[in-house]
């Protein structure tokens, strides 16, 4: 089995790892990594569980090969720290946008590259957005009313750093 | 039995968020495929690809290490198949293989395994073991399977049923004869995936050194997966651990015991290395249990004045190849039978199921189990019976609706309900929903327009929390009903609770630690809930039948109340005053000349248990609960959709949706309301979305998210939501199950609001999921009777 060398950054800190050519984005982070917040719901592409951001915009870890990575830089849910992922977190609390927690960390990624968009969004616009995320235990209102409400608040200090 | 939540600001009744999230928000949930595990080998099954047939040779590759695949000649001597038995008369048993032998009966049957360091080259190694099958003709649809002809998926039956029942109580003659209208149709619900997101995932390891066999499992059951275990392996329960960490969902297809978890408990007691199997989706498609493939035949009859007088059901499921322990092929048609009287005041019925077996996967539970079957059958019958009296749909659920003066009232089928008011749920439900402007948009609509707007009731009881007798009338041989918990006090003054129920994602450890909160006052967050693992917890059943708040809880408060007895106890000869003068505030036990901390007081009669003598020794109480009522506790609702069908197409769109729920007292009402809005988004999933079809050899065709359809963000709109909360007599704080409900209704009441919508040209919708497909079939048969009329 063929190795490639990858130099990624991941949440931050630089890495050099060596891989089966057929390693997955999302398999890197789990198993070389182990970051094991990226979670793998399917690995067709279709929950985006798996959801990281490469080069600040989301992609499906599962259908990423990790050679393409190489001199990107990935971040995933371990590694959102800042103020607007510190909202995105609190409204998923109170608006009831997790259960299980599965579905979580793309949520949160996928939601949290939407709030950095700072741009206004009404309810159908969120859904849409988030349409590429499935969740089996919440039904989504919960999730969608976080986003959302994390958007305002972010809309509102227009704060991007 | 019932306790009166006593309204503590964090106890019962208190909207808060979970003490869940923290983790999960920053990826630090632990998940079965997430462990840590040094050495491991991950294992990949080889399925069969052919849904019947006979299995001629499984021949390994050569040159391979032997010990790193296992057929079924390998495993048989360490472990024994799963046979689910039933009491039910003319059961016939189907053991269920680990690895198949002589014959395999589905798509995705396992055959055999291989182990390697990383899944892909376990699944390298799987794929160069050769499996020689003879294809056979697959008994497949629902509707050939009891055709002289059919071919046979266990060869010793003379046909393919499992069992059948039949009951009949009052007489449906004379109801026949008396009534004014009486109408037959018949109904298909499909088949359907359960599909927690996250997959089942097993792992196991024999620690050699204090002789344990640990099995970690994405199981709703760990102890019954213990007990299980311990039979098929031959070896004593001490010896085994079963722990279920995090879960990503279950809602019913983590609770069969399955064949991969006995062949990777069996190899890891054979092998030096921990095994780990993670299962991926197309398997979960394929070889998880399945649910619904359920089909109808209704007569009803009814007076002029609206009244049901009479009901007979003939009920047939599609079980598949196998039973899974402990429900057994059979569960669906006798809950069905069971639950088609529904809230109504009905006394004649008779009913006759037809378990059947099949070549797909084997049945098993998932959300609301028979429960949107039966609600199906009897709400699109009350609508159609509605029609041809030109009565109002909800008008007439409401004049057949057991009152609440009837309360607690015994249904035609034994089930006791014991609270609420169902009649009211109803009136409720069209004032939520606006019912006379929807009326009124819908006739303004022109004629001439290619959109009809609809609106559709259904309504049911959902049964939870029920004890042993009641899994012993359906013929359990394993009859379920009692939860155990124990709570410590530590000498730090803090509380952790060891329960045998386990939380799959629905926010127990916030729940009952509210539990604990209502008892002595404190932050629920600072009381750690253990659950999931067999060597901590005192046994219970598991998270199913909506049970698990009702129970757990009840036995989480039964603990709590002995304990607190015990520390006022201490408090009483602390403080030298009379227990009877002292309660619990904030954390404190205090009377009226003074208090002490729970701290200060652990402290005192841990360390010195000699300034306590009166006291007897330990600072904890374990506590088993069971149900007061065998049948459980009726929660009750009536959900609401509006939709818009375009006439062309056959699209439903749904424009509204509204649920009047009565699940007693809620514990927190964030999650229950979360529970409700995810069951009704499954429950839309299977009304308009979800199926897998198999083709005429039984091969599934709907294997991936790509072709099986799930509910998105876009397709559940914003619910709304009103709770009535009658407690329960019966139960601790009045506390109703509240886990299956929201999943029950959905397909009922959207296919009443479609078909109300094409009520003008006379197309009903009896089958789910409501496709465009099905909706614009719906309208050309109906054109053509018209036309033939
Ligand atoms: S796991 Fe990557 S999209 Fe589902
Ligand atoms: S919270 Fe369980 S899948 Fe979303």
């Amino acid at each position: 089995m063929s190795t490639v060398t990858v130099k990624v950054n991941v949440n931050g800190t630089p890495r050099t790892i060596e891989v089966e050519s057929r390693t997955s984005l999302a398999d890197l982070l789990r198993d070389r990594v182990r970051l094991t917040g990226t979670h793998l719901g399917c690995e067709q592409g279709v929950c985006g569980s798996c959801t990281v951001l490469m080069d600040g915009l989301p992609v499906r870890s599962c259908l990423t090969l990790a050679a393409s990575c190489d001199g990107a830089e990935v971040v995933t849910v371990e590694g959102l720290d800042d103020a607007d992922a510190h909202r995105l977190r609190q409204h998923f609390s109170t608006e009831g946008a997790l259960q299980c927690g599965f579905c979580t960390s793309g949520m949160l990624v996928t939601g949290y590259e939407l709030v950095r968009r700072r741009t206004e969004m009404d309810r159908d616009q969120v859904a849409c957005a988030l349409a590429g995320n499935i969740c089996r235990c919440t039904g989504y209102n919960g999730i969608i009313r976080a986003v959302q409400k994390a958007n305002d608040d972010g809309m509102a200090v227009d704060d991007l750093t | 039995m019932r306790q009166e939540p006593r309204l503590r600001r964090n106890g019962v009744g208190a909207r808060r968020p979970r003490h869940e999230d923290e983790r999960h928000l920053h990826g630090r949930g632990k998940f079965v495929a997430d462990l840590d595990l040094p050495g491991v080998q991950e294992v990949a099954f080889l399925r069969s690809q052919v849904a019947h047939g006979r299995l001629l040779a499984v021949t390994k590759p050569e040159g391979i290490d032997e010990s790193r695949i296992w057929t079924a000649e390998d495993l048989a001597p360490f472990a024994l198949p799963l046979t689910a038995t039933s009491t039910l008369p003319g059961f016939r048993a189907a053991p269920l293989p680990n690895l198949a032998e002589g014959k395999v009966r589905y798509v995705g049957e396992p055959v055999a395994l291989a182990m390697a360091g990383s899944r892909a080259e376990a699944e390298d190694l799987a794929a160069l073991i050769d499996v020689d099958i003879e294809a056979l003709p697959a008994a497949v649809h629902i509707e050939n399977l009891t055709d002289p002809d059919s071919p046979r998926v266990h060869d010793e039956w003379p046909d393919n049923i499992f069992a059948t029942t039949q009951g009949t109580v009052g007489d449906v003659d004379v109801a026949a004869a008396e009534a004014a209208v009486s109408i037959t149709r018949e109904y298909k619900l499909n088949r359907q995936a359960v599909v927690p997101l996250e997959t089942r995932a097993v792992a196991a390891h024999y620690d050699r050194n204090i002789d344990q066999l640990v099995v970690w499992s994405s199981t709703q059951t760990p102890h019954m997966l213990r007990d299980m275990l311990a039979e098929l392996l031959n070896i004593e329960g001490r010896r085994l651990r079963v722990i279920a960490p995090d879960m990503g969902g279950g809602f019913g297809a983590k609770c069969s015991i399955y064949p991969e978890e006995v062949a990777l408990a069996a190899i890891a007691l054979q092998v030096t290395h921990p095994v780990r199997w993670i299962e991926d989706r197309w398997e979960a498609m394929v070889a998880t249990t399945q649910a619904r493939d359920h089909a109808y035949r209704i007569t009803a009859h009814a007076s002029a004045d609206g009244r049901l007088l009479g009901v007979e059901a003939d009920i047939r499921v599609n079980a598949g190849a196998y039973s899974v322990h402990p429900w057994t092929a059979t569960m669906d048609a006798s809950m069905s039978a069971a639950m088609i009287p529904g809230p109504y005041l009905l006394e004649n019925y008779r009913f006759t199921t037809h378990s059947l077996a099949s070549n797909k996967a084997p049945l098993g539970p998932y959300r609301g189990v028979a429960r949107p079957g039966a609600c199906f059958a009897i709400e699109r019958t009350i609508d159609d019976l509605a029609h041809e009296l030109g009565l109002e749909p909800w008008e007439m659920r409401v004049r057949n609706m057991v009152t609440p003066d009837l309360m607690p009232f015994t249904s035609i089928a034994r089930k006791v309900y014991d609270s609420g008011n169902y009649p009211e749920a109803v009136r409720r439900a069209t004032q939520l929903m606006d019912h006379d402007e929807w009326r009124r948009r819908q006739a303004d609509r022109p004629v001439s327009g290619r959109r009809r707007l609809g609106i559709g009731y259904a309504s049911f009881t959902e049964q939870t929390a029920h004890g042993c007798i009641e899994w012993a009338s359906r013929g359990l041989a394993i009859t379920i009903g009692k939860e155990g918990a124990r709570l410590v006090l530590d000498s730090t003054g803090a509380f952790t609770l060891y329960v045998g129920i386990k939380s799959h994602g629905q926010g127990l450890e916030t729940t009952l630690g509210q539990v604990i909160s209502e008892v002595f006052d404190i932050d629920p967050a600072s009381v750690t809930v253990i659950h999931g693992d067999t060597a901590l917890t005192p046994r219970g059943d598991g998270t199913f039948a909506s049970r698990s708040m009702v129970m757990a809880g009840g036995a989480s408060f039964g603990a709590a109340s002995q304990l607190a007895e015990k520390v006022l106890a201490i408090g009483a000869d602390l403080l030298k005053v009379d227990a009877s003068t002292l309660s619990f505030t904030d954390g404190k036990v205090v009377g009226e000349t003074g208090g002490i901390s729970l701290s200060q007081l652990a402290r005192e009669f841990l360390f010195t248990p000699d300034h306590v003598p009166n006291v007897d020794g330990g600072l904890e109480a374990t506590y088993f609960y069971q149900p007061e009522v065998q049948t459980g506790a009726f929660t009750y609702a009536t959900h609401a959709a509006v939709v818009e069908v375009d006439l062309d197409t056959g699209e439903v769109d749904l424009l509204d949706y509204g649920v009047v729920e009565d699940c007693g007292t809620v514990v927190n009402p964030l999650i229950v309301d979360g529970q409700i809005i995810g069951g009704v988004a499954q429950g839309l999933g299977s009304a308009l979305l979800e199926e897998l079809v198999y083709d005429d050899d039984g091969q599934p065709k709907s294997t991936s998210f790509l072709d099986y359809l799930l509910p998105g963000p876009v397709e559940v709109p914003e619910l709304k939501i009103e709770h009535m909360e009658t407690p329960s007599p019966y139960t601790v704080f009045g506390m109703k199950g509240a886990g299956e409900g929201g999943a029950i209704a959905p397909p009922a009441a959207v296919a009443n609001a479609v078909t109300d919508a094409l009520r003008e040209f006379g197309a009903l919708i009896n089958e789910t999921p409501v496709t465009p497909e099905r909706v614009w079939q719906a309208l050309q048969v109906a054109d053509r009777e018209r036309n033939d009329a």
